[in-house]
């Protein structure tokens, strides 16, 4: 092995045979599983939100309630519709061949009405029993998210809309307990008298619900109240015209079928944008883009702590007398490069394995892996992670080469990183408009190029300049190369960091 | 032993009016020496004399900005590397390494098969007393362990010439005795040693022949009897006799008397006073103190023994530095 392979493998095992590259192996997929477990056991255990409502305009309290059943059959059906995907056998029934309303499907007011009015999720669970494969775990519905308590008296006495805020407020408060709920009520609704009729004047204003709460955060009763009153009232004005609710709920049901295409491809199948495309085309060069970000930092680093502890702990010196400074240089990067390209291929080699021998029965994965291979995203990724690696690892090793601290190193990196995410505010605008003047100018400015190319690549940007910003980016890291290399061999063995008006000198002098 | 003129295949090293400009300044100004094969080279010089760079050169660390230098017979050192082990002054271990795995990448850096290296690197550490610390990580080592394991991955990889700067420094007595045992033991097996050092004792006690710089000038080069031959003879000696009653003896050149003290002004009867006298070139101690003798001069105290390295380097490279 040469010396340059010997350097480069001594830096690439010192970083992925340590026990924090192998902790990070570890943990993202645990941290992946731990954050979906996590947000399902939070779901779960979120709170019951009690609530009161104080209706002196009559009627609105049955239509609130109504709302809300409604709200949260809907939300049955949605989990409804996820559980039977996975536990319906095949070889009993397809899914959509389940017996109406029970089998998976669009959430219409229809549908509900039928479930509700075929007995609910009790009577779903007790019809679908038989096609379900052996050993399917029991379906488990959401449970209602609100309840209504009711109002105390108090409030329910007032004269007006003021008079009984006032007299709910020790309440929401929780200087008084209500029964039921728990250490304070969480919200309180009133309905006015008059609420919902049309004004007597032109100048008065139609009369307004309130929503007391002393919780801003969590807006979701808000709106499924505002909800429920907004639909008394749509029924009622639908009334006046001569419509039934059922007319409203049939006008809401009614869908407008509406297929993407994208011209180009060889037949009006293969044309269409599916989920597939999207994956291809949007969310796997955002992740690509960011993953790339991530890894040249996350692999920079290492190159300059390592190259601060050679300095500071003089073992440059012995390694000058044994090597030159170019194979010092050309080790390094090529071990942290690998480093760097490790981390990814090994999370894409377990995707691919799961998804070949079967290990996982996520679609997810499977459409991943096969639009990872369909496309050319990852050639991409490998050949524009090199050309961001070499920008800037060169500039970390110059970085190192200049500083005897971290401490040191800081007063380079700071303006370094205010640089380097300076385009990220215009990177929703690139990834909106992957073909739009933002992600032009990115995409010519070298340093910025990988990121721009990998976010846009996917959406057919012009090819000429993509080869022209490519082209000027090579241009660009063979010089950083140069300069920075410059400055490593003429540094690296003076002990005092240098003034920075030395630096000038340094990437001008010949070693 | 003859004198070497550096010329012919036994020269390890030579430099031949090297200079090295830093800017405006010469760190290193018209060096010329010869090392012989197979011998003990004391490269001496003090603070900033220019040794440190010197060496850098040697390796072909830094180039010289003009002169020549030839290492083991070839006008560059690039390709002779595998031959050459260097400890350098400032010198350390990469903390998360195990001794032994340091001491196999170093000599692998510097050309040895990785079996022969990992072999090697044990060895050595067991033949060291630190056979079990192989595995240890570096960080963990004490400051003299990790000297030890330093001075071992230079010479892993079996190098004919060995260029140790300050390799006594860190060492306790008992591993700087051991440490002079190895390099004996490296001459013997035909290694040539070029070492620097503040430690004049060492010096003295291991080198064949010695370069002395000082302002990145040669001041001496050759053997401690050739840099005695080239001082005036010094003589301590205490009488009760007058200064001027000393240099009134035709073999001296100078009378001083030890640390400023007052010369006596009269004779017989008065307190000695230690004085060191210089004679003139080639005066035999022997008729000098036969003349004080026969002046009647009463002599309490007579050392004609040679000077000390340490006195010799002072003299050199003080004038120099003064």
């Amino acid at each position: 092995m040469g010396s340059t392979l010997l350097i480069a493998w001594r830096e690439y095992k010192q970083y992925v045979f340590s026990r924090g590259f192998l902790l990070f192996l570890v943990m993202t997929p645990v941290l992946f599983l731990g954050a979906v477990l996590v947000m399902s056991v939070v779901d779960k255990a979120r709170p019951q939100r009690t609530f009161v409502v104080v209706d002196q305009a009559g009627g609105y309290t049955e239509l609130i309630d109504a709302g809300l059943a409604k709200q949260h059959l809907r939300e049955a059906l949605q989990a409804w519709n996820a559980y039977l995907e996975g536990v319906v056998d095949p070889a009993k029934a397809a899914i959509e061949d389940l017996p109406a309303p029970f089998g998976a499907g669009v959430i219409t007011n229809e549908r509900l009405e039928a479930v509700a009015a075929n007995g609910g999720v009790a009577a779903a669970r007790e019809a679908i029993g038989p096609f379900l494969k052996d050993g399917a775990p029991p379906f488990s519905a959401p449970r209602p998210r609100f309840r209504r308590l009711e109002a105390p008296a108090a409030a329910l006495a007032s004269a007006d809309a003021e008079a009984a805020a006032a007299a709910l407020e020790p309440y929401l408060l929780g200087e008084t307990a209500l029964p039921g709920a728990g250490e304070a009520l969480f919200a309180a609704v009133i309905v006015p008298e008059g609420f919902g009729d049309e004004p007597a004047t032109e100048d008065e204003a139609p009369r307004q619900a309130a929503f007391w709460s002393k919780n801003v955060t969590d807006p979701t009763l808000q709106i499924a109240v505002s909800r429920a009153l907004r639909s008394a009232l749509r029924r009622r004005a639908a009334a006046e015209m001569g419509l039934v609710g059922a007319d409203l709920d049939r006008l809401s049901d009614i869908d407008a079928p509406l297929t993407a295409f994208t011209p180009g491809e060889a037949d009006a199948e293969a044309a269409e944008i599916d989920d597939a495309d999207r994956l291809e085309k949007v969310i796997l060069p955002g992740v690509m883009t960011y993953v790339l970000l991530v890894v040249v930092f996350a692999v920079g680093n290492p190159l300059l702590t390592n190259t601060i502890e050679e300095r500071s702990n003089k073992i440059v010196e012995v390694l000058l007398s044994s090597v030159t400074a170019d194979q010092l240089m050309t080790g390094k990067l090529i071990g942290i490069a690998a480093v760097g390209l490790t981390m990814p291929a090994i999370f894409l080699v377990g995707g691919f394995l799961a998804s070949a021998f079967g290990a996982t029965e996520s679609d997810a994965l499977r459409e991943t892996m096969a639009a990872l291979v369909r496309s050319n995203l990852l050639f991409v990724y490998f050949f524009y992670f090199l050309a961001a690696y070499v920008m800037f690892a060169m500039i970390f090793l110059a970085i190192g080469a200049l500083s005897n601290s971290l401490q040191d190193a800081q007063t380079f990196m700071g303006p370094l990183m205010m640089i380097v995410f300076a385009p990220m505010p215009f990177a929703v605008m690139v990834f909106q408009n992957p073909n739009g003047l933002a992600a032009s100018i990115l995409t010519w400015i070298p340093i910025y190029t990988p990121y721009a190319v990998m976010l846009r690549i996917a959406s057919d940007p012009p090819i000429g300049e993509i080869l022209g910003a490519t082209a000027l980016m090579l241009v660009f890291a063979a010089l950083v190369a140069r300069v920075m290399g410059r400055v490593f061999r003429n540094n690296i063995l003076n002990n005092a960091p240098p003034k920075v008006t030395q630096i000038w000198r340094l990437t001008k002098q010949q070693s | 032993m003859a004198p070497y003129d550096g010329s012919g295949m036994d020269a390890a090293l030579e430099l031949t009016d090297v200079v090295k400009e830093f800017g405006g300044f010469k760190a290193v100004n018209g060096l010329s020496f010869s090392v012989r094969k197979g011998e003990i080279f004391g490269f001496l010089g003090p603070n900033g004399a220019g040794k440190t760079t010197t060496l850098r050169m040697i390796l072909d660390i830094i180039g010289p900005t003009r002169g020549s230098i030839s290492v083991l017979g070839a006008p560059s050192t690039r390709p002779q590397r595998a031959r050459i082990g260097y400890l350098p002054e400032e010198r350390g271990l990469y903390r998360k390494m195990r001794a032994a795995e340091s001491i196999a990448y170093f000599a692998r850096l510097r050309g040895a098969p990785a079996a022969e290296a990992k072999r090697r690197a044990h060895e050595l550490l067991e033949e060291f007393g630190l056979g079990e610390f192989a595995r240890a990580r570096n960080e963990a080592l004490s400051k003299g362990m990790a000297q030890k394991v330093q001075l071992l991955a230079t010479i892993a990889h079996d190098p004919e010439l060995l260029i140790l700067d300050e390799p006594f420094s860190g060492l306790d007595p008992i591993n700087q005795g051991t440490l002079e045992d190895l390099i004996r033991t490296l001459k013997a097996s035909g290694k040539t040693i070029i070492f620097s050092t503040h430690v004049m004792e060492h010096a003295e006690r291991l080198c064949d022949r010695f370069l002395i710089i000082a302002k990145g000038r040669k001041r001496f080069e050759g053997t401690l009897e050739e840099a005695r031959a080239g001082l005036p003879r010094r003589i301590a000696l205490r009488t009760p006799a007058a200064a001027a009653d000393i240099a009134a003896i035709a073999s001296v050149a100078g009378v001083e008397p030890v640390g400023g003290a007052p010369a006596n002004a009269a004779s017989p009867g008065h307190t000695p006073t230690d004085y060191q006298v210089d004679l003139k070139e080639d005066a035999d101690p022997d008729a000098f103190l036969s003349a004080c003798l026969a002046a009647g001069l009463a002599i309490r105290r007579f050392d004609a023994s040679s000077e000390s390295l340490h006195d010799i380097f002072v003299k050199l490279a003080g004038e120099e530095a003064a």
